[in-house]
């Protein structure tokens, strides 16, 4: 997606200034609007239902925006994302429950804060590990080896191994009180929602200011075409595996941000089904823009939702939908990639950016 | 070593499932470029197809012949309906389409049939082993490993001597000059995309037989990937030989790496083989190598 047409009458005249984050009044005004909202609008004037569902938009978008920088911006297919979530969230929960932490860093509540961090570290290597095959191959022959790192990840590693340290069974328990930043332990809805907007807030500042450096400019050209990219001077290879790293370490940040929403963790929560979701969110949503990621979080978790009302009055006269509503889930998610992939293949974002050309043309449309 | 026989064995039968389903995966390959991720539920339906027809009293040789209709119907319907409009487009397009039909598959399923396990009863095999010399093999999987070779052995038929199987494969070779001979291309697709749906059906009724039929059904139709790998994409006979492959492996791990390794070590081994062979042997053992140029 290029870049937005200005209003008339305004001009840039360096490069800097055409990549600035703010590049007029009115963006800055709309920016500040749109975090007045997220940050007090939401969580503050809506009922605690929506809130919990505004989490589920962010932790959505959260998983999205490393799909979106791994397919939509450095081209590498990925459909083993949830494995690299899972790693984050097993690696901040065993390292809260197991490790033994002096007696002040637990007191003074920095054991989560650490192990996001570390999570995220870990899940960005393991990335890198199955990132590694693509030195070699892309395409199909890619896409197959990540769906190796889901199941090699999710089924096996975590399921029959990790799963077993501690004697817990299938899954691990979160003690109330263990999630802990500083003096506030994240125990309700608006905490955990606080939580989630800091995070994505600083991922989508990271993600677009690497997309404006260099290494966004090389990830850009080796999706365009990685034998020219080659043929410039970029190192490929160190590319696509910084590429892996960053979305592996956002992965990881999901992954650790989950835990505090979660009581019990257990490898049921990130099936190769949760990988296949995000891909579609950013499909829906839009390749290749960070907007993509997020448009598509909302539309895809709105829907589900509305989805789940339109079925409760309907099961009234139906009783099976109601049991059988992971199915119809199934179903119309399947439906809808493939109408928007047919009908709409450049997502909600294009239409985003359409109707804001639009309005920045108006009322002379050229 | 009577123990290693027996794991040989079972899994070439298993195996020739496996062929089965990849070839069908291979044929849409090779006609139309599509890399198909729905094949687990392609063979999920046929399972329950045969299902349906055999708890309505209908014998199992007849249902199978039954689920190869649905499958040509259902198989001309997914083609025209969604593959047909994405023809020429990016590689992402047409996998993200085999995947959302694969939900829509699943749900559907799932919605009509639930996900309790269910068996074919009465039982069609008997369940008192056959003896061949020293071997004791199950007749479920020397049956299926049977029908399965049959029908591998049509479908390479088909494609060798009719004038339809010709023109799938002059289709194959190149398409352009296909259609300057007069080779209908949407019918050559949906021809392919029949083949597939057949294929995968019968395969998912044979591997049902064996465990009973539920949702994972769908993930043993998943291993075809890892069988079209290893035999090179647009090989068919690579495909065939790909599936005993997996099958094999699959068990011999089962057998010899299950004690080390306790869990689902047998569903992981042939992914895990297949990311380390792709590391030597990206375009596995008879596929054609791309050359890529700017």
């Amino acid at each position: 997606m290029s870049t937005v047409w200005l209003p008339c009458g305004d001009y840039h005249q360096d490069y800097a200034e055409d990549q600035g984050w703010w590049q007029a009044r009115f963006i800055k005004f709309k920016m500040i609007l749109l975090l007045a909202v997220v940050f007090i609008g939401i969580p503050q004037f809506l009922p605690e239902y929506y809130v919990s569902v505004g989490t589920m938009v962010g932790y959505t978008a959260m998983g999205a925006l490393g799909v979106q920088l791994l397919i939509g911006f450095t081209g590498l297919i990925t459909l083993g994302h949830a494995a690299f979530i899972a790693v984050g969230a097993y690696t901040s929960t065993l390292l809260v429950l197991q490790f033994p932490w002096p007696g002040f860093i637990v007191d003074w509540g920095l054991a989560y804060p650490i192990s996001i961090l570390v999570a995220a570290i870990a899940a960005g290597l393991w990335s890198v590990l199955f990132g590694l095959p693509s030195a070699k191959v892309k395409g199909f022959y890619l896409i197959l080896t990540t769906m190796a790192a889901q199941f090699i990840t999710v089924d096996f590693i975590l399921t029959q191994y990790v799963s077993q340290i501690g004697g817990r069974g299938q899954a691990f328990s979160l003690p109330p009180g263990v999630i802990k930043i500083g003096p506030w332990a994240i125990d309700t809805d608006l905490k955990i929602y606080y939580l989630m907007a800091v995070l994505l807030t600083l991922m989508i500042i990271v993600l677009a200011n690497l997309l404006r450096s260099k290494p966004g400019r090389a990830w850009v050209a080796i999706r365009d075409n990685d034998i020219a990219a080659e043929a410039l001077g970029i190192n490929i290879v160190r590319y696509k595996l910084l590429a892996f790293f960053v979305a592996g370490f956002f992965a990881g940040l999901a992954g650790a941000f989950w835990v505090s929403n979660t009581a019990a963790l257990s490898p049921e929560h990130f099936p190769w089904f949760w990988s296949l979701w995000l891909v579609g969110v950013i499909l829906i949503g839009g390749v290749g823009s960070i907007h993509g990621a997020i448009f598509g979080a909302l539309f895809m978790v709105l829907v589900m939702e509305g989805l789940q009302w339109a079925v409760i009055p309907m099961s009234e006269y139906f009783p099976r939908m109601l049991m059988a509503f992971a199915s119809i889930k199934d179903a119309a998610f399947g439906l809808a990639i493939c109408a928007f992939l047919i009908y709409e293949p450049n997502g909600l974002a294009y239409r985003w950016w359409q109707a804001k050309n639009y309005f920045n043309l108006w009322p002379f449309s050229y | 070593m009577e123990l290693f026989f027996m794991t040989l064995v079972t899994g070439i039968m298993v195996g020739g499932i496996y062929a089965l389903v990849a070839l069908g995966w291979v044929l849409i390959y090779k006609c139309s470029g599509v890399l198909n991720l729905a094949m687990g539920e392609l063979t999920l339906i046929g399972a329950y197809v045969t299902l349906a027809f055999y708890t309505a009293g209908v014998p199992f040789v007849l249902a199978i012949v039954g689920t190869l209709m649905v499958g040509v119907v259902l198989g001309i319907l997914t083609e025209r309906i969604f593959l047909d409009k994405l023809i020429g487009e990016p590689l992402l397009a047409v996998i993200m389409v085999t995947v959302g039909l694969s939900f829509f598959f699943k749900g559907m399923v799932t919605f009509i049939w639930d996900t309790d396990t269910r068996v074919f009863t009465p039982p069609i095999f008997a369940i008192r082993p056959i003896e061949l010399g020293f071997l004791k093999v199950s007749p479920v999987y020397l049956w299926s490993f049977i029908l399965a070779i049959v029908l591998l052995l049509v479908f390479v038929c088909f494609f060798k001597y009719t004038r339809w199987g010709l023109s799938m494969q002059a289709t194959a070779d190149d398409e352009t000059a296909a259609l300057s001979l007069g080779v209908s291309a949407r019918f050559v697709y949906a021809a392919a995309w029949a083949i597939a749906f057949m294929s995968a059906g019968v395969g998912g009724a044979l591997l049902g037989n064996i465990n009973g039929i539920n949702i994972s059904i769908g993930y043993l139709g998943l291993l075809v990937l890892p069988a079209v790998v290893l035999g090179g994409l647009n090989s068919v006979p690579g495909a065939i030989v790909g599936g005993i492959i997996i099958g094999l492996l699959q068990n011999l791990s089962g057998t010899y790496l299950d004690q080390f390794f306790p869990g689902g070590v047998k569903e992981i081994v042939p992914f895990a083989f297949m990311a380390v062979f792709l590391l030597f042997k990206p375009y596995g053992l008879w596929g054609w190598e791309r050359i890529e140029r700017v």
